[in-house]
Protein backbone atom coordinates (compact mmCIF):
# COMPACT_ATOMS: atom_id res chain seq x y z
CA UNK A 1 0.00 0.00 0.00
CA UNK A 2 1.68 2.82 -1.10
CA UNK A 3 1.28 6.66 0.24
CA UNK A 4 2.75 8.33 -3.17
CA UNK A 5 -0.08 6.23 -5.89
CA UNK A 6 -3.15 5.34 -6.04
CA UNK A 7 -3.30 3.82 -9.51
CA UNK A 8 -4.66 0.10 -10.52
CA UNK A 9 -1.63 -0.61 -12.82
CA UNK A 10 0.99 -3.47 -11.78
CA UNK A 11 4.76 -1.68 -11.78
CA UNK A 12 6.88 -5.00 -11.59
CA UNK A 13 9.12 -5.58 -8.85
CA UNK A 14 13.07 -5.93 -10.66
CA UNK A 15 13.38 -9.15 -11.85
CA UNK A 16 16.57 -11.11 -13.23
CA UNK A 17 14.16 -12.81 -15.97
CA UNK A 18 13.61 -11.19 -18.47
CA UNK A 19 17.82 -10.44 -19.53
CA UNK A 20 18.72 -13.77 -18.57
CA UNK A 21 15.81 -15.47 -20.65
CA UNK A 22 16.98 -13.02 -23.49
CA UNK A 23 20.73 -15.01 -22.89
CA UNK A 24 19.24 -18.42 -22.85
CA UNK A 25 17.03 -18.10 -25.65
CA UNK A 26 20.07 -16.86 -27.57
CA UNK A 27 22.17 -19.52 -26.52
CA UNK A 28 19.36 -21.82 -27.67
CA UNK A 29 19.34 -20.68 -31.39
CA UNK A 30 22.86 -20.16 -31.61
CA UNK A 31 23.18 -24.16 -30.17
CA UNK A 32 20.29 -25.16 -32.88
CA UNK A 33 22.90 -23.51 -35.71
CA UNK A 34 25.86 -25.53 -33.72
CA UNK A 35 23.79 -28.69 -33.91
CA UNK A 36 22.95 -28.26 -37.22
CA UNK A 37 26.57 -28.09 -38.73
CA UNK A 38 28.74 -30.07 -36.34
CA UNK A 39 26.42 -32.64 -35.37
CA UNK A 40 27.11 -31.64 -31.57
CA UNK A 41 23.76 -31.07 -29.37
CA UNK A 42 25.55 -29.91 -26.08
CA UNK A 43 25.14 -26.54 -26.44
CA UNK A 44 20.66 -26.38 -27.05
CA UNK A 45 20.69 -29.47 -24.48
CA UNK A 46 22.15 -27.28 -21.87
CA UNK A 47 20.21 -23.59 -23.38
CA UNK A 48 16.92 -25.69 -23.47
CA UNK A 49 17.22 -26.52 -19.53
CA UNK A 50 18.43 -23.01 -18.99
CA UNK A 51 15.37 -21.55 -20.63
CA UNK A 52 13.05 -23.99 -19.25
CA UNK A 53 14.20 -23.60 -15.55
CA UNK A 54 14.21 -19.83 -16.54
CA UNK A 55 10.78 -19.76 -17.57
CA UNK A 56 9.17 -21.75 -14.42
CA UNK A 57 10.41 -19.03 -12.79
CA UNK A 58 8.94 -16.55 -14.62
CA UNK A 59 5.70 -17.67 -14.55
CA UNK A 60 6.24 -18.85 -10.93
CA UNK A 61 6.73 -14.97 -10.32
CA UNK A 62 3.91 -13.71 -12.30
CA UNK A 63 1.33 -16.48 -10.46
CA UNK A 64 2.56 -15.17 -6.63
CA UNK A 65 2.42 -11.90 -7.67
CA UNK A 66 -1.46 -12.12 -8.95
CA UNK A 67 -2.61 -14.94 -6.61
CA UNK A 68 -0.61 -14.43 -3.35
CA UNK A 69 -0.23 -10.58 -3.69
CA UNK A 70 -3.47 -9.32 -5.48
CA UNK A 71 -1.89 -7.45 -7.54
CA UNK A 72 -3.83 -8.33 -10.64
CA UNK A 73 -6.89 -5.68 -10.70
CA UNK A 74 -9.07 -5.96 -13.46
CA UNK A 75 -6.74 -3.34 -15.44
CA UNK A 76 -3.94 -5.65 -15.28
CA UNK A 77 -6.49 -8.25 -16.26
CA UNK A 78 -7.19 -6.07 -19.49
CA UNK A 79 -3.46 -5.68 -20.15
CA UNK A 80 -2.83 -9.63 -19.84
CA UNK A 81 -5.42 -9.96 -22.03
CA UNK A 82 -4.50 -7.96 -24.87
CA UNK A 83 -1.09 -9.74 -24.41
CA UNK A 84 -2.05 -13.35 -25.10
CA UNK A 85 -4.52 -12.52 -27.65
CA UNK A 86 -1.61 -10.52 -29.50
CA UNK A 87 1.04 -12.99 -28.82
CA UNK A 88 -1.94 -15.73 -30.09
CA UNK A 89 -2.71 -13.47 -33.22
CA UNK A 90 1.55 -13.82 -33.71
CA UNK A 91 0.96 -17.49 -33.72
CA UNK A 92 -1.68 -17.48 -36.35
CA UNK A 93 0.88 -15.27 -38.53
CA UNK A 94 3.45 -17.92 -38.02
CA UNK A 95 1.21 -20.80 -39.39
CA UNK A 96 0.00 -19.00 -42.11
CA UNK A 97 3.46 -18.98 -43.41
CA UNK A 98 3.78 -22.77 -43.33
CA UNK A 99 0.40 -22.75 -45.10
CA UNK A 100 1.38 -20.80 -47.92
CA UNK A 101 4.42 -22.50 -48.29
CA UNK A 102 2.31 -25.85 -48.63
CA UNK A 103 -0.38 -23.88 -51.17
CA UNK A 104 2.90 -22.86 -52.66
CA UNK A 105 4.11 -25.78 -53.51
CA UNK A 106 0.78 -27.81 -54.03
CA UNK A 107 -1.38 -25.55 -56.26
CA UNK A 108 1.14 -25.67 -59.23
CA UNK A 109 3.34 -28.87 -58.47
CA UNK A 110 7.02 -28.47 -60.20
CA UNK A 111 7.67 -31.20 -62.99
CA UNK A 112 10.58 -32.47 -61.26
CA UNK A 113 7.78 -33.66 -58.60
CA UNK A 114 5.61 -35.40 -61.67
CA UNK A 115 3.45 -32.55 -61.98
CA UNK A 116 1.50 -34.07 -59.32
CA UNK A 117 0.45 -33.61 -55.75
CA UNK A 118 0.92 -35.56 -54.17
CA UNK A 119 4.45 -36.05 -55.85
CA UNK A 120 4.77 -39.69 -57.92
CA UNK A 121 6.71 -42.21 -55.58
CA UNK A 122 4.78 -40.58 -51.85
CA UNK A 123 2.47 -42.15 -50.16
CA UNK A 124 0.47 -40.36 -48.18
CA UNK A 125 -1.57 -41.19 -45.05
CA UNK A 126 -4.95 -42.00 -45.23
CA UNK A 127 -7.23 -39.08 -43.98
CA UNK A 128 -9.59 -40.93 -43.00
CA UNK A 129 -8.06 -43.14 -40.27
CA UNK A 130 -5.61 -41.59 -37.55
CA UNK A 131 -5.90 -38.03 -38.57
CA UNK A 132 -9.96 -38.35 -38.45
CA UNK A 133 -9.21 -39.65 -35.48
CA UNK A 134 -7.07 -36.78 -34.23
CA UNK A 135 -9.77 -34.24 -35.08
CA UNK A 136 -12.49 -36.13 -32.82
CA UNK A 137 -9.76 -36.33 -30.26
CA UNK A 138 -8.88 -32.42 -30.23
CA UNK A 139 -12.85 -30.90 -30.95
CA UNK A 140 -13.68 -33.23 -27.78
CA UNK A 141 -10.69 -31.45 -26.05
CA UNK A 142 -12.47 -28.22 -26.74
CA UNK A 143 -15.59 -29.02 -25.34
CA UNK A 144 -14.37 -30.59 -22.15
CA UNK A 145 -12.21 -27.35 -21.72
CA UNK A 146 -15.23 -25.44 -22.09
CA UNK A 147 -17.18 -27.88 -19.66
CA UNK A 148 -14.38 -27.42 -17.47
CA UNK A 149 -14.70 -23.28 -17.75
CA UNK A 150 -18.22 -23.20 -17.25
CA UNK A 151 -18.05 -25.39 -14.26
CA UNK A 152 -15.41 -22.81 -12.77
CA UNK A 153 -17.28 -20.16 -13.56
CA UNK A 154 -20.75 -21.52 -11.61
CA UNK A 155 -18.42 -22.40 -8.82
CA UNK A 156 -17.49 -26.15 -9.09
CA UNK A 157 -14.44 -27.30 -8.01
CA UNK A 158 -15.14 -31.20 -8.95
CA UNK A 159 -15.84 -30.13 -12.64
CA UNK A 160 -13.95 -27.52 -13.20
CA UNK A 161 -11.22 -30.77 -11.72
CA UNK A 162 -12.86 -33.07 -14.23
CA UNK A 163 -13.15 -30.83 -17.62
CA UNK A 164 -9.46 -30.22 -16.85
CA UNK A 165 -8.08 -33.89 -16.40
CA UNK A 166 -10.07 -35.06 -19.71
CA UNK A 167 -8.44 -32.00 -22.00
CA UNK A 168 -5.17 -32.56 -21.17
CA UNK A 169 -5.78 -36.36 -21.11
CA UNK A 170 -7.19 -35.87 -24.80
CA UNK A 171 -4.37 -33.49 -25.39
CA UNK A 172 -1.65 -36.30 -24.52
CA UNK A 173 -3.74 -38.98 -26.01
CA UNK A 174 -3.46 -36.64 -29.60
CA UNK A 175 0.52 -36.49 -29.29
CA UNK A 176 0.83 -40.24 -28.59
CA UNK A 177 -1.39 -40.48 -32.06
CA UNK A 178 0.60 -38.19 -34.13
CA UNK A 179 4.19 -39.74 -32.42
CA UNK A 180 3.11 -42.97 -33.76
CA UNK A 181 2.30 -41.66 -37.03
CA UNK A 182 5.44 -39.84 -37.41
CA UNK A 183 7.25 -43.37 -36.49
CA UNK A 184 4.59 -45.12 -38.90
CA UNK A 185 5.31 -42.40 -41.96
CA UNK A 186 6.41 -44.03 -45.27
CA UNK A 187 7.80 -40.54 -45.98
CA UNK A 188 10.46 -38.34 -44.57
CA UNK A 189 10.83 -34.77 -44.18
CA UNK A 190 13.85 -35.08 -46.75
CA UNK A 191 11.30 -36.82 -49.24
CA UNK A 192 10.97 -33.18 -51.48
CA UNK A 193 8.75 -30.41 -51.10
CA UNK A 194 6.02 -32.64 -49.39
CA UNK A 195 8.24 -34.03 -46.61
CA UNK A 196 9.12 -30.60 -45.97
CA UNK A 197 6.00 -29.19 -45.77
CA UNK A 198 4.01 -31.75 -44.37
CA UNK A 199 6.65 -32.51 -41.06
CA UNK A 200 7.61 -28.22 -40.51
CA UNK A 201 3.14 -27.94 -40.82
CA UNK A 202 2.43 -30.43 -38.84
CA UNK A 203 5.88 -30.81 -36.39
CA UNK A 204 4.99 -27.36 -35.12
CA UNK A 205 1.65 -27.85 -34.99
CA UNK A 206 2.82 -30.83 -32.32
CA UNK A 207 4.93 -28.69 -30.71
CA UNK A 208 1.72 -26.53 -29.90
CA UNK A 209 -0.17 -28.85 -28.64
CA UNK A 210 2.48 -30.23 -26.50
CA UNK A 211 2.92 -25.93 -24.88
CA UNK A 212 -1.05 -26.39 -24.96
CA UNK A 213 -0.95 -29.16 -22.92
CA UNK A 214 1.62 -28.06 -20.51
CA UNK A 215 -0.51 -25.32 -20.05
CA UNK A 216 -3.00 -26.77 -19.11
CA UNK A 217 -1.45 -29.13 -16.55
CA UNK A 218 -0.08 -25.88 -15.02
CA UNK A 219 -3.88 -24.80 -14.94
CA UNK A 220 -4.78 -28.52 -13.32
CA UNK A 221 -2.15 -28.15 -10.82
CA UNK A 222 -3.30 -24.83 -10.02
CA UNK A 223 -7.06 -25.51 -9.51
CA UNK A 224 -5.69 -28.22 -7.38
CA UNK A 225 -4.20 -26.02 -5.19
CA UNK A 226 -7.49 -23.36 -5.13
CA UNK A 227 -5.50 -20.49 -6.67
CA UNK A 228 -9.08 -19.89 -9.16
CA UNK A 229 -12.10 -17.89 -7.98
CA UNK A 230 -15.13 -18.52 -10.07
CA UNK A 231 -14.36 -14.76 -11.58
CA UNK A 232 -10.87 -14.72 -11.45
CA UNK A 233 -9.05 -17.13 -13.38
CA UNK A 234 -7.32 -15.55 -15.91
CA UNK A 235 -4.50 -17.81 -16.21
CA UNK A 236 -7.25 -20.91 -17.37
CA UNK A 237 -8.85 -18.90 -19.70
CA UNK A 238 -5.46 -17.61 -21.28
CA UNK A 239 -4.84 -21.72 -21.68
CA UNK A 240 -8.35 -21.58 -22.85
CA UNK A 241 -7.81 -19.66 -25.33
CA UNK A 242 -4.52 -20.92 -26.73
CA UNK A 243 -6.01 -24.41 -26.51
CA UNK A 244 -9.32 -23.31 -29.20
CA UNK A 245 -6.05 -21.99 -31.48
CA UNK A 246 -4.13 -25.27 -31.29
CA UNK A 247 -7.77 -27.27 -31.91
CA UNK A 248 -8.47 -24.81 -35.34
CA UNK A 249 -4.24 -24.97 -36.64
CA UNK A 250 -5.17 -28.27 -36.56
CA UNK A 251 -8.25 -28.21 -38.90
CA UNK A 252 -7.12 -25.89 -41.52
CA UNK A 253 -3.95 -28.51 -41.23
CA UNK A 254 -6.46 -31.78 -41.30
CA UNK A 255 -8.35 -29.75 -43.95
CA UNK A 256 -5.72 -28.78 -46.34
CA UNK A 257 -2.53 -30.91 -46.45
CA UNK A 258 -3.97 -34.39 -45.22
CA UNK A 259 -7.39 -34.27 -46.98
CA UNK A 260 -6.94 -31.60 -50.17
CA UNK A 261 -3.44 -32.79 -50.20
CA UNK A 262 -4.39 -36.37 -50.40
CA UNK B 1 -22.28 -59.23 -28.88
CA UNK B 2 -24.93 -56.70 -29.45
CA UNK B 3 -27.83 -58.35 -28.86
CA UNK B 4 -26.11 -59.66 -25.92
CA UNK B 5 -26.05 -56.55 -24.84
CA UNK B 6 -29.27 -55.31 -25.90
CA UNK B 7 -30.55 -58.22 -23.73
CA UNK B 8 -28.83 -57.54 -20.73
CA UNK B 9 -30.14 -54.02 -21.20
CA UNK B 10 -33.76 -55.15 -21.22
CA UNK B 11 -33.72 -57.57 -18.64
CA UNK B 12 -32.44 -55.01 -16.47
CA UNK B 13 -35.20 -53.01 -17.13
CA UNK B 14 -37.67 -55.88 -17.41
CA UNK B 15 -36.70 -56.32 -13.30
CA UNK B 16 -37.86 -52.94 -12.76
CA UNK B 17 -35.03 -51.92 -10.42
CA UNK B 18 -33.89 -48.34 -10.40
CA UNK B 19 -30.27 -48.30 -9.69
CA UNK B 20 -29.14 -44.80 -9.45
CA UNK B 21 -25.25 -44.07 -9.26
CA UNK B 22 -24.82 -42.44 -5.56
CA UNK B 23 -22.62 -38.88 -6.52
CA UNK B 24 -20.42 -37.17 -4.05
CA UNK B 25 -21.70 -33.72 -4.12
CA UNK B 26 -19.50 -31.54 -5.87
CA UNK B 27 -17.10 -29.70 -4.01
CA UNK B 28 -16.94 -25.72 -4.33
CA UNK B 29 -14.46 -22.92 -4.83
CA UNK B 30 -14.09 -19.96 -2.21
CA UNK B 31 -15.98 -16.83 -2.01
CA UNK B 32 -14.53 -14.84 -5.33
CA UNK B 33 -13.86 -11.79 -2.87
CA UNK B 34 -13.26 -13.93 0.29
CA UNK B 35 -10.60 -15.36 -2.62
CA UNK B 36 -8.85 -12.12 -3.40
CA UNK B 37 -6.31 -10.55 -1.68
CA UNK B 38 -4.07 -7.23 -2.16
CA UNK B 39 -5.04 -4.38 -4.26
CA UNK B 40 -7.34 -6.54 -6.31
CA UNK B 41 -9.20 -7.43 -3.09
CA UNK B 42 -9.48 -3.49 -1.17
CA UNK B 43 -10.60 -2.75 -5.40
CA UNK B 44 -13.72 -5.40 -4.97
CA UNK B 45 -13.91 -3.90 -1.86
CA UNK B 46 -14.35 -0.24 -2.81
CA UNK B 47 -16.66 -0.80 -5.85
CA UNK B 48 -18.69 -2.40 -3.32
CA UNK B 49 -19.11 0.02 -0.69
CA UNK B 50 -19.68 2.83 -3.58
CA UNK B 51 -16.68 4.34 -4.56
CA UNK B 52 -16.83 4.47 -8.34
CA UNK B 53 -13.77 5.82 -8.90
CA UNK B 54 -11.63 4.37 -6.42
CA UNK B 55 -7.93 5.25 -8.38
CA UNK B 56 -9.41 8.74 -8.88
CA UNK B 57 -8.34 8.73 -12.41
CA UNK B 58 -11.45 9.85 -14.75
CA UNK B 59 -11.95 12.96 -16.21
CA UNK B 60 -13.47 15.68 -13.92
CA UNK B 61 -15.84 18.14 -15.35
CA UNK B 62 -14.37 21.57 -13.96
CA UNK B 63 -16.57 23.53 -11.86
CA UNK B 64 -16.77 27.35 -11.44
CA UNK B 65 -12.94 27.26 -11.20
CA UNK B 66 -12.52 30.60 -9.64
CA UNK B 67 -9.84 31.35 -6.61
CA UNK B 68 -12.29 31.47 -3.81
CA UNK B 69 -13.65 27.96 -5.19
CA UNK B 70 -10.87 25.95 -6.77
CA UNK B 71 -11.06 22.84 -8.42
CA UNK B 72 -10.74 20.29 -5.90
CA UNK B 73 -8.32 17.49 -7.19
CA UNK B 74 -7.69 14.65 -4.82
CA UNK B 75 -4.37 13.27 -3.94
CA UNK B 76 -3.09 10.40 -1.88
CA UNK B 77 0.40 12.17 -1.89
CA UNK B 78 1.39 15.59 -1.20
CA UNK B 79 1.73 16.55 -5.16
CA UNK B 80 -0.26 15.49 -8.35
CA UNK B 81 0.35 16.21 -11.67
CA UNK B 82 -3.29 17.81 -13.44
CA UNK B 83 -4.11 18.32 -17.07
CA UNK B 84 -6.58 21.13 -17.82
CA UNK B 85 -8.40 20.89 -21.09
CA UNK B 86 -8.98 24.94 -21.40
CA UNK B 87 -11.46 24.39 -24.10
CA UNK B 88 -13.32 22.00 -25.71
CA UNK B 89 -11.72 21.28 -28.73
CA UNK B 90 -8.14 21.82 -27.55
CA UNK B 91 -5.50 20.41 -29.18
CA UNK B 92 -3.31 19.70 -26.34
CA UNK B 93 -3.58 19.12 -22.62
CA UNK B 94 -2.02 21.96 -20.10
CA UNK B 95 -0.42 19.70 -17.87
CA UNK B 96 0.90 21.30 -14.71
CA UNK B 97 2.06 20.36 -10.90
CA UNK B 98 -0.36 20.60 -8.35
CA UNK B 99 1.03 20.91 -4.14
CA UNK B 100 -0.35 20.93 -1.46
CA UNK B 101 -1.09 24.12 0.18
CA UNK B 102 -0.52 26.12 -2.98
CA UNK B 103 -3.40 26.40 -5.46
CA UNK B 104 -2.68 27.31 -8.70
CA UNK B 105 -4.68 28.70 -11.46
CA UNK B 106 -4.07 27.57 -15.32
CA UNK B 107 -3.53 30.10 -17.91
CA UNK B 108 -7.18 29.65 -18.82
CA UNK B 109 -8.08 31.43 -15.46
CA UNK B 110 -9.13 28.44 -13.96
CA UNK B 111 -7.86 27.48 -10.42
CA UNK B 112 -6.98 23.85 -8.83
CA UNK B 113 -6.49 22.95 -5.40
CA UNK B 114 -5.29 19.49 -3.77
CA UNK B 115 -7.29 18.14 -1.32
CA UNK B 116 -6.52 14.81 0.49
CA UNK B 117 -7.65 11.39 -0.58
CA UNK B 118 -7.36 8.07 0.72
CA UNK B 119 -5.40 5.39 -1.69
CA UNK B 120 -7.19 1.87 -2.75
Amino acid sequence: MSNFMNHPYHLVDKSPWPLLSAFSVMSLVTGLAKWFHTFNVSLVAFSLFATTLIMIQWWRDVVREGTYQGLHTIQVGVGLRWGMILFITSEVLFFMSFFWAFFHSSLAPAVELGSSWPPAGIKPFNPFQIPLLNTAILLASGVTVTWSHHALMQNNYTQGLQGLVATVFLGLYFTSLQALEYYEAPFSIADAVYGSTFFVATGFHGLHVIIGTAFLLVCLIRHMFNHFSSTHHFGFEAAAWYWHFVDVVWLFLFISIYWWGN
Amino acid sequence: MASFVCRSVFAATRRGVSTTAVRAADKAMNDPLEHATGLEKREILAKQAGREDPYEMQVYKRVAGTKEKPNLVPSVAEHRVVGCVCEEDATSINWMWLYKGEPKRCECGYWFKLIDSKPV
